[in-house]
Parts: structure tokens; sequence; C-alpha cells
């Protein structure tokens, strides 16, 4: 019992009263200075500037507590308070018991027109008691351990109810307080926004500090004007669309990390003002014009204004976005387009190449080999092929019959590379190339074409592309050394590649240095991305310089006429004829001439002519060897016969030789009647 | 030259047996192909130049596979050629496999079948792993007798088949041998036989083949050392035997023995005229080769140029004389 006045209440009276149950307090009257300014409004109720937590804090911080006693009970687990009845005629409508240590709601006796009831700082752990106080209007349990909300139903006209920094796990128990202005359950364990949707009449939702991972299921709140969602784990928002008085939304230190788990924003018409810093989005690059872009009826972005200047900005970086996206998709259209017609000249060419390989295994009689497909049939090469590729494009083949047949090409232009992909590509060194883009073309890239094929086209490609310096060749069935002969009418080549792939050739030892060596006027620089060094070049000298000499030199001189042709027999037959003279000493007319002739003339022999082109030389060569065979067999009879009749002269003469003598000796054994005869023959004869 | 036995053979069969026909057909054929060329520097000088290559044997040089093996000289000539072609290739140690020999072959020869090829490599590797890599100096030997023989070896596969098969195909033989023939039979079907056919047997029918038939055999005399060695022998065993014996190669006379097959100085004194040519290369380093130097003398170091080539090769930036010191170090 502590009569008398009190200068401040709250410290005496804490070191006055029990902190337990056994408390009593007897309120005294106030003085007129420690007159509260507290003002509660009954009609409506608006409260200066933004109701934010902290602001009600500062306000009932600052405040100092009723008077009040709290008087031993009756019952003896809950204090009773009763007012001084002076008190309860100034102050009747309030009553504050912040910082009393309370570990209970106290049974609050005849203060039924209590309007404000404030517990803050406490240690209540259930909100209990106060159904009587029906026309409570606000109620503050700011800073106690309440575990749930419960206790309120009888509250009808509660406007405003504080509950931050509490205990609570679950928004509950709100059905009957329709008249709810602001609800304040900031620093709890709310891990699910729900029970809310019937507050039509709520203003300010505070729900910051909580355990929300995501915000939906806010239907309802039809007067919902600020939302504060500050620091929680929010990874989507949804429903914000369906709060039709939005203004302020606060999501800063959440958990979003795009603009899709927010999109309902962009749909809010309400909306004026956001916060999401500390979030991952706003880390992004992308964030601010985003946000301008898709909300444009924004006037403040974290907590700072939105200019004109800005929204111009962001809407001129979204275009570009746009633009690059549509590039891009026109980009990625055009590679799967030519993925898919790579695709299929390669399985025009496995197709080919299985064909040929079926013709060839059967021309071969050799038992030895086991033909490569079980089902191997004379025309039938289609039975073969859905098997093996039936499982890779299963998903193309669909694709691949949409295309039509010209898509069994691909020609590419890709700056300095021309690649071509099937040999329909090859007609395209047909078409007119304007100077600047055949200028600028320095490699060319067959893939999926017959090298033989290649090769009839390798004039074209001197002359249509003459700064073309490196060939590469994949699945080009490079398969004989002799075939890089036909490479050697090219004007240059300072790289080679011959990939691995579909060219047998590169099993091969010594093929390099074939190369090296029959293209050596060439000075190649690199050979499948190899540098070529000055061993190298030694040793395809070395290896097959025998092979030049004796393909020059030893020539009979008809042959290697008809080999070189008529516009090089005269320079060949000349530098020849020089080197012949000069052997051993580094000539240097030689040289120049060499030079001059573009090529080491001692490998001009080494030709390549594809197997068509020689199967018909073949032909033709039968023909005139069938008609020099008739013509030796004249001669070869002629012959014979004279010879036949020169040995029978040779066996007859002798007998004839004794004839003819024996003759003349019986005619002229009587020279008078000789000598007649003659005479009668001369006379006869006129 | 006017002996009676020659004068006694028929004109025909002469000439046939001579093979004269066959280049006095090819000389005209030549003479046809180009005859505006031919026309200018006179018919006369070309057959000159014909028959003079001919006897050098550089007529063969790249014409078609008909050609070349129309006659032995030519075989023979179109081996010695092959030989004097890459002999380098062996020189340097490379072992190369079937199929890239067959592309040597064919810079020679644009359609040189691969059967022959083929049969060439079974004989080195005794119809084994047919991939694996040959020796210069086994595959040539091999195809030696497998080229000029063709058609002997055709045969005596033929016979060697027939009597692993139990069938005897002389029908005219000595008592004594059928006897031998009865026992061959039940000697086949036991587990555990020995491989091939027996030796004398097989001597035999190959005595008959070559008196009987026309073409070129190897001398019986050398078929039958062989044979006399072994009891037994497979076809590849016998195929291989022949191929490695000196005799062959001598009564061939295309290639030369196989301890002087790399030796060729002619050519290696042409080799290094044209190494010296090498662009970019120093002419001081190779001193003009003279005339008559020993065989054996080895080719000038330039740089470092016998690396074996199986190693990948690094890329050597380094002038030539640095690159001796790292050749010994690699080594």
């Amino acid at each position: 019992m502590i009569p008398g006045k009190y200068r401040s209440v709250s410290g005496r009276a804490a070191n006055n009263v029990n902190c337990g149950l056994h408390l009593v307090i007897q309120p005294s009257s106030l003085p007129e200075k420690n007159k509260v300014e507290f003002k509660l409004n009954r009609d409506t109720p608006s409260f200066p500037g933004r109701l934010l937590q902290h602001d009600l804090e500062r306000n009932y911080s600052s405040r100092q507590g009723d008077h009040i006693n709290l008087v031993n009970s009756s019952m003896p687990s809950f204090p009773i308070l009763q007012h001084s009845s002076e008190e309860k005629s100034l102050y009747s409508d309030r009553l504050t018991l912040e910082r009393q240590k309370l570990t209970v709601c106290p049974i609050i006796d005849g203060e039924e027109h209590l309007r404000l009831l404030n517990f803050q700082h406490n240690f209540i752990t259930r909100i209990q008691n106060i159904s009587n106080l029906q026309r409570l209007i606000f109620l503050d349990l700011y800073d106690n351990q309440i575990e749930e909300i419960s206790g309120l139903s009888t509250l009808r006209s509660l406007r405003v109810l504080l509950l931050g920094k509490n205990r609570i796990k679950k928004i509950s128990n709100l059905e009957n307080l329709i008249n709810l202005d602001v609800l304040d359950l900031h620093g709890n364990q709310i891990t699910k926004i729900e029970n809310v949707n019937h507050l039509c009449d709520l203003r300010v939702l505070n729900l910051a500090r909580n355990l929300l991972s995501h915000v939906d299921n806010l239907t309802g709140l039809d007067s919902l004007t600020e939302l504060n969602l500050r620091h929680n784990q929010i990874a989507f928002v949804r429903d914000v669309d369906h709060l039709p008085s939005l203004q302020r939304l606060f999501l800063s230190f959440n958990n979003i990390s795009s603009f899709d788990s927010v999109s309902c924003l962009a749909d809010s018409t309400s909306l004026s003002d956001i916060t999401f810093d500390g979030n991952p989005i706003a880390q992004e690059s992308w964030y601010k014009h985003t946000v301008l872009q898709n909300m444009t009826q924004l006037r403040q972005l974290d907590m700072r204004r939105i200019t004109e200047e800005e929204r111009r900005m962001a809407s001129v970086v979204a275009k570009k976005e746009e633009e690059k996206k549509r590039e891009s998709q026109k980009q990625s259209l055009l590679k799967e387009k030519k993925r898919l017609t790579i695709n299929n000249v390669a399985r025009h060419w496995d197709l080919q190449q299985r064909v040929a390989n079926n013709a060839t295994n059967q021309d071969r009689k050799d038992s030895a080999s086991p033909p490569q497909d079980p089902c191997q049939t004379e025309g039938s090469t289609i039975s073969p092929f859905p098997e093996d590729t039936g499982a890779v494009d299963s998903g193309l083949t669909s694709a691949l019959q949409s295309l039509s047949v010209i898509d069994t090409h691909l020609v590419e232009v890709d700056g300095d590379t021309l690649s071509l992909y099937g040999s329909g590509a090859l007609e395209s060194l047909d078409r007119n190339w304007s100077v600047q883009t055949a200028g600028m073309i320095t490699t060319v890239s067959f893939t999926f074409i017959e090298f033989d094929e290649i090769v009839q086209v390798l004039p074209k490609l001197k002359i249509k592309l003459p700064n073309s310096l490196h060939l590469k060749f994949k699945e080009t069935n490079l398969a004989m050394l002799q075939q890089f002969n036909a490479l050697a009418q090219l004007r240059r080549i300072d790289q080679l590649t011959v990939d691995p792939q579909g060219n047998p050739v590169v099993n091969f030892t010594l093929w390099k240095y074939y190369v090296l060596f029959r293209l050596s006027h060439f000075s190649m620089q690199k050979i499948n991305g190899t540098e070529v060094t000055q061993n190298d070049m030694i040793m395809a000298e070395r290896l097959f310089g025998i092979l030049a000499h004796v393909a020059s030199s030893e020539l009979p001189q008809y042959h290697l006429i008809s080999i070189l042709g008529d516009a090089r027999k005269k320079q060949f037959r000349y530098l020849l004829e020089t080197k012949g003279k000069k052997p051993g000493i580094v000539n240097e007319e030689n040289n120049d001439s060499k030079r001059l002739v573009g090529e080491n003339t001692n490998r001009a022999t080494l030709n390549y002519t594809t197997r068509e082109f020689y199967n018909e030389k073949l032909e033709d060569i039968k023909e005139k060897k069938k008609f020099c065979k008739m013509y030796i067999e004249d001669l070869v009879k002629e012959a014979t016969e004279i010879n036949m009749k020169n040995e029978a002269l040779q066996k007859l003469w002798p007998q004839m030789f004794i004839e003819l003598v024996r003759d003349a000796v019986i005619e002229t054994r009587n020279k008078n009647s000789y000598m007649k005869l003659c005479l009668q023959q001369i006379t006869d004869q006129k | 030259m006017l002996s009676p036995e020659r004068l006694a053979q028929p004109d025909y069969e002469y000439l046939a047996q001579r093979h004269v026909l066959t280049y006095m057909e090819d000389a005209v054929y030549q003479l046809l192909e180009n005859r505006e060329d031919i026309s200018q520097y006179g018919i006369a000088r070309f057959f000159m130049d014909y028959f003079n290559s001919v006897c050098q044997g550089t007529h063969i040089l790249f014409r078609e596979f008909s050609f070349i093996q129309a006659t032995p000289h030519n075989r023979a000539s179109f081996l010695r050629a092959f030989w004097r072609c890459f002999r380098t290739v062996g020189k340097n140690g490379d072992l190369l496999t079937m199929r890239e020999y067959h592309c040597l072959l064919q810079l020679l020869c644009p359609d040189f079948p691969l059967e022959l090829t083929q049969k060439a490599a079974r004989i080195v590797l005794m119809d084994d792993a047919m991939d694996c890599l040959m020796s210069f100096s086994d595959f040539l030997f091999a195809f030696q007798i497998q080229f000029y023989y063709s058609e002997f070896l055709d045969s005596v596969a033929a016979i060697y088949q027939d009597l692993l098969s139990g069938k005897n195909p002389n029908t005219v033989i000595v008592p004594t041998s059928s006897s031998g023939q009865y026992r061959q039979r039940p000697a086949l079907g036991e587990a555990g036989v020995p491989e091939g056919v027996e030796a004398s047997l097989f001597y035999q029918c190959l005595e008959n083949l070559c008196d009987r038939h026309k073409y070129s055999c190897p001398p019986l005399a050398l078929v039958k050392e062989i044979l006399n060695g072994v009891q037994r022998l497979t076809f590849y065993g016998f195929l291989g035997t022949l191929s490695k014996h000196p005799g062959i190669n001598q009564a061939l006379g295309a290639l030369p023995d196989k301890a002087d097959l790399m030796q060729d100085p002619a050519m290696d004194e042409e080799l290094e005229r044209l190494l010296a040519q090498v662009p970019g290369l120093v002419p001081a380093v190779t001193a003009t080769p003279e005339l008559g130097c020993p065989p054996s003398r080895t080719p000038p170091r330039v740089g470092s140029p016998w690396r074996p080539l199986h190693h990948p090769r690094k890329v050597d930036t380094e002038s030539d004389g640095s690159t001796e010191e790292t050749d010994e170090s690699e080594t």
C-alpha cells in the first residue's frame, strides 16, 4: 500500500511492487504536469504521419504510465486492477500498465468504458481477462511473450491491435475484430498469412520480422493501404493485385530474386511506393528498369522518387533488351535450322557410304571379309538404314521430313570462312560472288562431300576465291595419298586441315610428308594445326625425292608430254635440259624459272585423276589398244607371209638355180642352132 | 642367232614367247596417243626412246595395270621401279600398314588392284592380323613373288586346298605316292593333326604344274631345296620361305639382295642434290658429292632428320645446329 503522490510512477511502482501475483497497487491522483498528451480519436482513426511500428514505440515509451495500483484479488492467480474514481473520471478511457513486470493480464474491474489499454514491455504470455472491456479501441501488447492470439473475441470495437515483438506463431482468432484498422504483428514467428480476409477495414498490416516465405491469401483486405513485409524470407508474392487500396508495400530484406515472383505487382493499379532493397533482385543489372517498366504506376522505389528521366531510360533499356531477345531468338532459330540441315546432309552421306561399301563388298570375291550388313542385298540399301539411325534421329525424323529435298546441302559464309556441307553445296561456286565477299574468304571447309567431286571443282575455286589459303576436309573420303596430287593445281595453300573423321588417309604414317613433298611449292605453314618445320620439309624430300626424280627425268619423253599437256611441256623441257646440264649447283636461273613456273616441276607428273575419269580413260585405252592390236596383227601377218615366202624361196632357190643353169646349158649346147634360134626370136619380136 | 632351235619355232610362237608383239602394240598405241607431238621430232626417235625405256625398265611408270602385268619383264621393271622410288621409306625405318603400301603402289600405278597387295601382306603376316605393320624389305620380297608369279601362286593355292581336303589333283601318279595319299586321309581326321600338307607330295604337284603351264614359275631347283628341308608345310609358310630365299631374288634379277636393299649410290647422290635445293636450306651444309665415293657413306647431317616418326613431332623452331642436342637428349 503506497499512499501519497508519485513523481515517477513507473519507477516507484516497480520498486514497491512485487512482480508476482500478489500485487496491490492503488491509484492516486495524478499531478497536473504529468498529464499525458495522448489523444484517442473516436471517429476516424487517422494517425499522424506514417504509422510505423517504431513511431508507435516512440509514442508509447515516452509516455508515462498511468498511476495504477494493482490490488490483490480474491482469486489467487490474477491481480485485480482498481482505478481511483478521480482518475476514472479524468482519464477514464485509457489505462497504461507498461513495464509492470506483469506475467499475466490482470483482471480489470469496473472499466468497461476503457478505450485504450497498454501492456507494453511486460512478460505476459496469454491475452486474458479483457473480455469485459468491450469498448476497447486500442490494445497494445508490444514486447511481451504472447504465443497465441486469443481472448479477443469480444472486443468488437477494437481498431488498433499492437502485438509486435511477441512469440506468436499463427494469425488466428481475429474473426470478430471486423473494425480493425491497424494490425501490428511485427517481430513474431508467423509463417503464413491467414485468417485476415474478413478485415475489410484494415489499413495497415505490419508483418515485418516474421518467418513468412511467401505472400498470398490477401483477399478481402479492401482497405489495406500499407503492407509491411520487411525482413522476412519471402520468395514470391501473390494476390497483391487483389488489394484495391494498397499504396505502400515494403518488401525490403527478403528473398525475391526475379520479377516473375512478384509479377502480380504489375497488375496493381494503386501501388505507388515499393521497396525491394536487400533482396537478391536488387543486385541484378536489370533490376531498376524492369521494375520501372512493369510498374508504371510507381512513384517511389526504395524510398526514392522516380524521375521522368529514370522512366525514360528504363523504357529505352527495356526496348533494347526486347530487341536483343528477338535477335537471339532469330539466331537460335537459324542455328537450329543449320543443325538440322547438317544432320540431313550427314545422313545422306552415311547412306552413300553404306551403299558404296556394300557395292565394294559384293565386288570382292574374298570370302574372308564378312559382309557388314546382315541384310545385304543388291539394291535394297534403305532397310539397314533406319535401324542404325532410328535411335539417334527419332526426334528429328519428323522435322527432317518437313525439310524439303533442297536442304541436302548447306553453304555458309562466316566472315573469312566458307563452309560447304553436302555435294550440292559445290554448285555455289558457280554463283556470282561479289569481289568483296570473295576476297575476304581465306578458309574453305568441305564436309560430307566426296573428295573426287571436290577435285573437279578446284579450278573454279582457284578463280573465284583467289585468297583461299586454308583448306579443311572432313568426311570427304580422302583415302589415298595420290589424291593430294590434285591439290597441286591450286594457286596457293598455306594451311591444310584433314580431319581424321571420315578421312582414312590420316591413319597413314607418311601422309603429312607426302603432302609436304607434293605441295612443296606452296611452302605450307601448317598441317592439321601443327607448324611445318624445316625438318619436316627435309624429311619429306628425303622420303620422296627419288620418286620425283624418277617421275621426271626417267620418264620417256613422249610419256612426259602426254601427262603434262601442251602448256607446260615447253617449260618443262627447258627446265629439264638446264637441270641436266648443271647438277648439284644451286642455279640462280633455275630458281627464278622455278618460281615463274610456280611449281617444282619434277613433281608435275604426279597427277591424280578421279576414279570415274580414270575408268573412262581405261575404256578409251581399250578401244585404242584393240585397234593397235589389229594393226600389228596385220603387220605381223604381212611380215610372216613375207618371211614364209622368203624361207620358201631359200628352200626352193637352189633347185631353181640348178634348173636355170641346166636349161641354159642344154640350150647352148649346139652353138649354131642356138644362134639361129636367137636370131629367129629377134625377128619375131619385131 | 641362227640356231636351228630358234628357226624351228613357228613365227607366232616365237613372237609370243618373247612378248615382242606386246611391245610393238604398245609402241603403236603410244604413237597413236601422242601423234601430234611425236610427229614433231620424228617417229624414228620415238621408237628409239620407247625401246630404250623398255630396256631400262621405265616404260611401266604411271601405266595402267593391265600393261604392267602383261609381260614378266614389265613386272620385273615395276618391282625395280617400286624399289628405287621407295627405298628411302624403307631406309627411314618406317613400318607401314598394308593399305599404306598399297597407296605407294598406286602412286606408280593408279589402278593397281588391292587384292594383290592383300595377298602379299598375307604372305608376310602369315595370314594373321591383317592390320599389322610390315617392314619395307619384308613387304617388298613378299610382293615380289606375289606379283611376279601371281598365276603360279594362284594355282599353287588351288593345289594346296585340294591337298588339304584330301583330293589329289594329279591324275597321273606313281603308285607309291597314292599309298601316301591314303595314309594321309585318316591322318587328317585325327585331332591334333599336323598342319599343312606333306612336302614331298606337294613338290610333285608343283613339278607337274611347272611342266604343264607356260607362265613363269620359280626355278624348280629352288622349290625342291625348300621342300626338302621340311616334312610338312603350310601354304603361307611355304610362300614365306620362298619369298625370303635369296635364290628367287637372283633368279628374278629385279631387286638387289636383302643385305644391299637399302643401297643405291646413284640415287643417293641424286637425293643429295635435290635436298640441296630445298628452299631455305643453307647450301654450304651439303658438300657436292663426288662420283665414286664408297656406297656406305652416310648422308651429311642436316639438322637431325632421322627422328623416329612414331613419336609425335615437336614443333622445332630453333636453328638446325641446336636440334642435334635436343635430339640426343630425347633419345
